[in-house]
């Protein structure tokens, strides 16, 4: 009688045991075993409660870390806009072309040159030609620290564009360290007008100017010299 | 097929010592051909000592089209005349660039005005030197 008894208690305490793991899967983490008695199955009982204290844990835990993750998430992306704003604000900054005289225009260059940063400088000047119908362009590459293949290369199809155009470019202000890179890449700018500094860029310029200038005039002689006639 | 053709030539006008070819239609391989050789015919004909071509309508030119203009050029420099090209569109000039056709020895201008004046500057040139 007491047997069967006992082998009910212990029916029940493992359906007990069953509930408590169903309501822990279906999400209710709070649920505990929680027995008194002291028998071979309340070894299971606290084992199976720290299993599920631990879990309890270990999702808190992750819960934490994923929001966090998700903050960070949030704080990265709106950095990544301003960075990419700041990169298309720069762009825009960074090639100027002005006309300073008569048929003269100059683009100052400053700081490191990349590709993309070459082509919308490139763009611009070409555009910029057209615009104002200036014949000769100076590229001032004063302020550029260091070029590379790459570089020299856009900057020799910057000048190149700008012939087909039909303008002039002239390079100036090319560094020591520039000199020496671009002979040691082997690139050839012999067929490119270069001068020293911006200055000496600028008397070329007034100089070609003039040429053209008095050309026309003597042409403008040579007909009223012929009209006299 | 003849009446088709001549609706599409190239008009070549003389003025002066010069040709003035103003392109005005999509340029295909065919009438690049064309113009080519009536080009040349045309210099040979009026004895012209310049040619104005104009691309400034040219939104586009491939390899084909680069490559007649600076044989052109070459062409009628043997034929004694100079071959000035006129009006490229930036994108024009960036894409033959990058397909690396420079046209070396081939003169270019800003625009019409600029073109003849340069023609005529170098005729002056010639005189002188005789």
């Amino acid at each position: 009688m007491s047997e069967k008894n006992n082998i009910d208690q212990k029916k029940d305490r493992i359906d007990h045991i069953e509930n408590v793991l169903a309501s822990v899967a279906a999400g209710d983490i709070d649920a505990r075993i929680n027995s008194d008695i002291e028998d071979d199955l309340s070894g299971i009982e606290a084992a199976i409660d720290l299993l599920i204290d631990d879990l309890t844990d270990e999702l808190k835990q992750r819960e934490k870390m994923q929001k966090e993750v998700e903050d960070k998430l949030v704080k990265i992306q709106e950095q990544q806009k301003v960075i990419f704003q700041q990169q298309s604000d720069l762009l825009e900054l960074s090639s100027p072309v002005s006309k300073v005289w008569d048929n003269v225009l100059i683009l100052p260059v400053i700081g490191t040159l990349d590709s993309q940063r070459t082509q919308v400088m490139m763009e611009n000047l070409l555009e910029k030609i057209v615009e104002t119908g200036c014949t000769i362009a100076i590229l001032d590459i004063t302020g550029v620290p260091t070029v590379d293949t790459q570089v020299a290369n856009h900057l020799l199809k910057t000048v190149t564009s700008a012939r087909l155009l039909g303008a002039e470019c002239i390079i100036s202000g090319i560094s020591p360290a520039i000199a020496q890179t671009i002979v040691h890449l082997g690139i050839d700018l012999s067929s490119i007008k270069t001068k020293a500094t911006l200055q000496d860029a600028m008397i070329y310029a007034m100089k070609q100017n003039k040429r053209s200038e008095n050309v026309k005039l003597q042409s403008l002689f040579t007909d009223y010299d012929k009209r006299e006639e | 097929m003849n009446n088709e053709m001549h609706e599409k030539r190239i008009p070549i006008i003389k003025i002066g010592n010069f040709l003035i070819v103003s392109i005005q239609v999509d340029m295909h391989d065919k009438l690049a051909i064309q113009l080519q050789s009536q080009i040349l015919e045309e210099i040979e004909k009026t004895g012209a000592k310049g040619v104005l071509i104009d691309i400034s309508v040219l939104e586009m030119v491939d390899s084909f089209i680069g490559r007649m203009l600076s044989g052109m050029a070459s062409m009628a420099a043997i034929m004694d005349a100079a071959v000035v090209i006129v009006g490229m569109q930036p994108a024009v000039a960036i894409t033959l660039v990058e397909l690396g056709l420079e046209m070396p020895g081939v003169d270019t201008a800003l625009n019409m005005e600029k073109g003849m004046e340069m023609l005529e500057r170098r005729l002056e040139e010639e005189d002188y030197e005789l």
